[in-house]
C-alpha cells in the first residue's frame, strides 16, 4: 500500500492542482515562487515516471481502487510519458521566463500563476487519462484555462480573441462529447481498455469517430479550422503565447493520435487519413504564406504555428494502411515534430516577447537595431528558426527526416514536395525577421534592454530544440519501451 | 456572404441531426452494463444513492476535475476583468427586500437538506451549491451583499476550500493504495465532508460569477 504514496503519475496531476489553488488563495500577482518549486518538482516526477516506464514498461492505475469499466483508469505508457516530459521540460523554463517577464511588465499577469497551474494540471491529466469521458473533462479544464490566460492580456482585442477562442474550443469539445455519448450508447462503457476489443464499424461508431476527429482538428487549429488561433496566440501576453503554442495545441493532437491509432484503428480508413493529410498540407502552405505576409512579429510567429501544425497531421496518411516500417517511421516523426515544435515555438515566442519588451512595439519594422542591442535574443530566434525550418542538427530536422523516410517507404512522394516547399517558406519568414533586426536602428529611436532572465530562458528552450536532434534517440527509445500504439 | 454561411450552417446541422437519428435507430445492445455493476458495488461506496456513489466515489476523479473547472471559470472572469451583464439592481424596492429577507434563510435550509439528502436520494453538493448561489444572487439584488471588486483573502479561502479539501482527500487516498481511494469504514463520512465543503465553495463560486465585477453605486441603497 505504501508504495503508492509516491506514485509519480498521481502526483503529476495533484501537484499542479495544489499549487494553482494555493496561488489563487495567495491572490493577484502572487505565487510565482510557489509555482517554480512546483514546476521543478514536476520535472523530477516526469523523469522518474520515464525511468519507471523504461525499466518496467507500461502500466495502468485504477483511481479510487475501482478498475475500469466501473472506475476511471490512468494509463502510463511510452507516448504518455514522452508528452509529460515535454510539458515539464518546456513549462519550467517558461515559468522562469514568465516570472522575469511579469517583473518587467506586470500587465496581464495578475492571475497568471493559478491559471497556468490549472493549465498544466489539465495537460498532465489529459496525457494520462484512459477514459473517454474523463478525457472530455480534461479538455474542458484545459480549454477554459487557456481562454482565461488569453483574456488576461486585458485589452479589447485580447478579450475578443479569447471569446472567439472560447467558442471554437467549446464547439470542439462539444463535438467530441457527442462522439463519447454515441460510443457509450453503443458499447455501454467509456474505458479505452474495455473498448479496444469491442470497436467495430457500426454506423454510430463511424459517426462518433467523425465527430471526435472534427472536434480535435478544430481544437488543434488544423487548416481551414485555424481561424481562432492567430488572434489568440498573437494577442496574448508573450509567456501565455508560448504556453498555448508550445503545449496546448499538442494536447488535442495527442488525443487524436491516441484514438486514431488506438481504439479506433480497426475503423480508421486510408481515405480519411489522406483527407487529414491534405488539410495538413494546406496548413503548411497557407500558414507559411500568411506568416510571410504578417507585419506584426507575434502574428508571424502565430501563423508559423498554423503551418507547423500541418506537419503533425502528415502522420495520419503516412502511418495508416502502410508497411510496419513506414508506419513506425511516420509515428516517430510525428511525435518528434510535436516535441521539436514545442521547444522551438516556446523559444520563438519567448524571444519575440523579449524583443517587444526592448523595442516597446510589436511591428516587425520596429525591430531595426535589435541585432546590435539584443544579439543573444536574435541568436535564440534564429536557432528556433533552424528547428522550424528543419535544418540539421535540430529536432525539427529529425522529425522531417523521419516523415520523409515514411513517405519514401510508402511511396507517397507528394507529401515530400509539400514538406520541401514548407521548409523554404519557413526559411523565408524567419529571414524576414532576422533581416529587419540586423538593419541599423534609425536615428532617434532607441532599442532598450531586455531583462537577462528573459534572454537566457528563451535561449535554453531554443538549445533544447537543437539538442533534441542530437539526442532524439532517447525519447524514441522510450516510445518503443513503453508502447502506446 | 453571411446569408450563405447561415444556410450552410443550417444544412450541416440538419445533416448531423439526420445522421444522429439514423445511427440511434440501429444502435446495438450494449455489451457492457454499468448500472448493474454500480448496483452491485453500491454497498462498498459508503452511500445509498447510485448517482452520488458514481459522482463522489466510482468516478470521483471526474468530479474533482469538474470542480476545478468551476473554480477556473471564476478565475478566468477575474483575469479578464470583464464586468458580467446583470440586471440593474432594484435595491430600493421594498417588496424585493422583504422577499429576500424571507426567502434567503429558507434557501439556506433547503441547501442544507439537499446536501444531506444526497446520501440516499437525488440531491448533493452541486444542487445544494446552486441553491446557495441563488440565495446569494437574491441578496445581491436586494442590496444586502456588495459586489466583489476583487475577492479578499477570506473570500478566496472559502472559494477554494471545497476544492482544496477534495484534493487533500484525493492525495490521502494514495496512502490507501490509489488516488481518491477512501478507507473502507469511513467512506460515507468522507463523502459527506467533501460534499459539505463543495456546497459552500460551489455556492460562492456560482454566486461569484454574478457578484464579481465593479461596484455599481446604486446597488447598496436598500441595505
Amino acid at each position: 500500500m505504501m508504495t503508492m504514496v509516491f506514485d509519480p503519475a498521481s502526483w503529476l496531476i495533484l501537484l499542479p492542482l495544489a499549487w494553482a489553488t494555493l496561488a489563487f488563495v495567495l491572490g493577484a500577482g502572487r505565487g510565482a515562487r510557489l509555482a517554480l518549486v512546483g514546476l521543478g518538482a514536476q520535472a523530477l516526477l516526469a523523469l522518474e515516471l520515464a525511468r519507471r516506464v523504461r525499466d518496467q514498461g507500461a502500466h495502468a492505475h485504477a483511481l479510487g481502487g475501482w478498475p475500469a469499466p466501473l472506475g476511471i483508469e490512468l494509463a502510463v505508457d511510452g507516448l504518455a510519458v514522452v508528452m509529460l516530459l515535454m510539458t515539464a521540460l518546456v513549462a519550467l523554463p517558461l515559468g522562469l521566463y514568465a516570472r522575469a517577464y511579469f517583473g518587467a511588465k506586470p500587465k496581464g499577469g495578475a492571475w497568471f500563476w493559478p491559471l497556468s497551474g490549472f493549465l498544466i494540471a489539465a495537460l498532465n491529466a489529459l496525457f494520462l487519462s484512459a477514459d473517454l469521458f474523463n478525457l472530455y473533462v480534461t479538455l474542458e479544464l484545459l480549454g477554459l484555462a487557456a481562454v482565461g490566460l488569453t483574456a488576461a492580456a486585458g485589452d479589447r482585442m485580447a478579450v475578443a480573441a479569447a471569446l472567439r477562442y472560447l467558442l471554437a474550443t467549446l464547439l470542439g469539445s462539444g463535438a467530441y462529447l457527442f462522439g463519447v455519448a454515441l460510443i457509450y450508447g453503443t458499447y455501454g462503457t467509456v474505458s479505452l481498455a474495455a473498448l479496444a476489443p469491442l470497436i467495430s464499424a457500426e454506423p454510430a461508431v463511424l459517426l462518433a469517430l467523425a465527430l471526435m476527429v472534427i472536434g480535435m482538428l478544430l481544437k488543434t487549429a488544423l487548416f481551414p479550422l485555424h481561424f481562432w488561433l492567430p488572434p489568440a496566440h498573437g494577442g496574448a501576453v508573450s509567456p501565455v503565447s508560448a504556453l498555448l503554442s508550445a503545449l496546448v495545441i499538442k494536447a488535442s493532437f495527442y488525443l487524436l493520435l491516441r484514438l486514431w491509432f488506438g481504439v479506433f484503428e480497426p475503423v480508421a480508413t486510408v481515405g480519411a487519413a489522406q483527407l487529414i493529410g491534405i488539410l495538413g498540407a494546406g496548413a503548411i502552405l497557407w500558414g507559411s504564406l500568411l506568416a510571410l505576409l504578417q507585419t506584426r512579429l507575434k502574428m508571424l510567429v502565430a501563423y508559423s504555428t498554423v503551418a507547423q501544425v500541418g506537419y503533425l497531421f502528415l502522420v495520419f496518411p503516412l502511418a495508416t494502411g502502410v508497411s510496419p516500417e513506414a508506419g513506425v517511421s511516420a509515428w516517430q516523426g510525428g511525435i518528434m515534430q510535436a516535441l521539436a515544435h514545442a521547444l522551438a515555438k516556446a523559444a520563438m515566442f519567448a524571444a519575440a516577447g523579449a524583443m517587444i519588451v526592448a523595442t516597446g512595439r510589436d511591428e516587425i519594422v520596429g525591430l531595426s537595431g535589435v541585432g546590435a542591442r539584443l544579439p543573444l535574443t536574435l541568436f535564440t530566434f534564429a536557432l528556433a528558426g533552424v528547428t522550424l525550418m528543419g535544418l540539421p542538427p535540430s529536432g525539427g530536422f529529425s522529425a522531417k527526416w523521419l516523415l520523409l523516410m515514411a513517405a519514401l517507404d510508402s511511396g507517397q512522394w507528394w507529401w515530400i514536395v509539400v514538406m520541401m516547399l514548407g521548409g523554404l517558406l519557413s526559411a523565408a519568414y524567419v529571414f524576414k525577421v532576422l533581416r529587419q533586426a540586423f538593419l541599423p536602428a534609425p536615428g532617434g529611436s532607441a532599442v532598450g534592454r531586455a531583462p537577462r532572465a528573459l534572454e537566457l530562458t528563451a535561449l535554453a528552450l531554443a538549445l533544447g530544440g537543437i539538442l533534441l536532434g542530437l539526442f532524439g534517440a532517447q525519447p524514441l527509445a522510450l516510445l518503443e519501451a513503453g508502447g502506446g500504439r | 456572404m453571411s446569408r450563405w454561411l447561415g444556410v450552410s450552417v443550417v444544412l450541416l446541422c440538419t445533416l448531423l441531426a439526420l445522421a444522429l437519428v439514423g445511427a440511434m435507430l440501429v444502435l446495438p445492445d450494449a455489451p457492457v452494463r454499468l448500472p448493474g455493476e454500480v448496483a452491485q458495488r453500491l454497498g462498498e461506496s459508503g452511500v445509498d444513492h447510485a448517482v452520488t456513489a458514481v459522482l463522489l466515489n466510482f468516478r470521483g476523479y471526474d468530479t474533482l476535475l469538474e470542480v476545478a473547472v468551476l473554480l477556473l471559470a471564476l478565475l478566468g472572469m477575474l483575469a479578464a476583468g470583464v464586468a458580467p451583464l446583470r440586471p440593474a439592481p432594484f435595491a430600493a424596492d421594498p417588496l424585493l427586500v422583504a422577499l429576500a429577507r424571507t426567502l434567503a434563510p429558507l434557501m439556506v435550509l433547503v441547501a442544507g437538506y439537499l446536501l444531506w439528502a444526497g446520501a440516499f436520494r437525488p440531491g448533493g453538493a452541486f444542487q445544494a451549491g446552486a441553491v446557495l448561489a441563488a440565495a446569494g444572487v437574491l441578496l445581491r439584488l436586494a442590496g444586502f451583499l456588495p459586489a466583489w471588486n476583487a475577492p479578499a483573502l477570506h473570500l478566496r479561502v472559502l472559494l477554494a476550500a471545497g476544492f482544496a479539501l477534495f484534493l487533500l482527500v484525493a492525495a490521502a487516498g494514495l496512502y490507501f493504495g490509489a488516488m481518491l481511494r477512501y478507507p473502507q469504514p469511513g467512506a460515507g463520512a468522507l463523502i459527506l465532508a467533501i460534499e459539505t465543503g463543495l456546497t459552500l465553495s460551489l455556492g460562492l463560486i456560482l454566486a461569484g460569477l454574478f457578484l464579481a465585477g465593479p461596484e455599481t453605486p446604486r446597488a447598496r441603497g436598500g441595505a
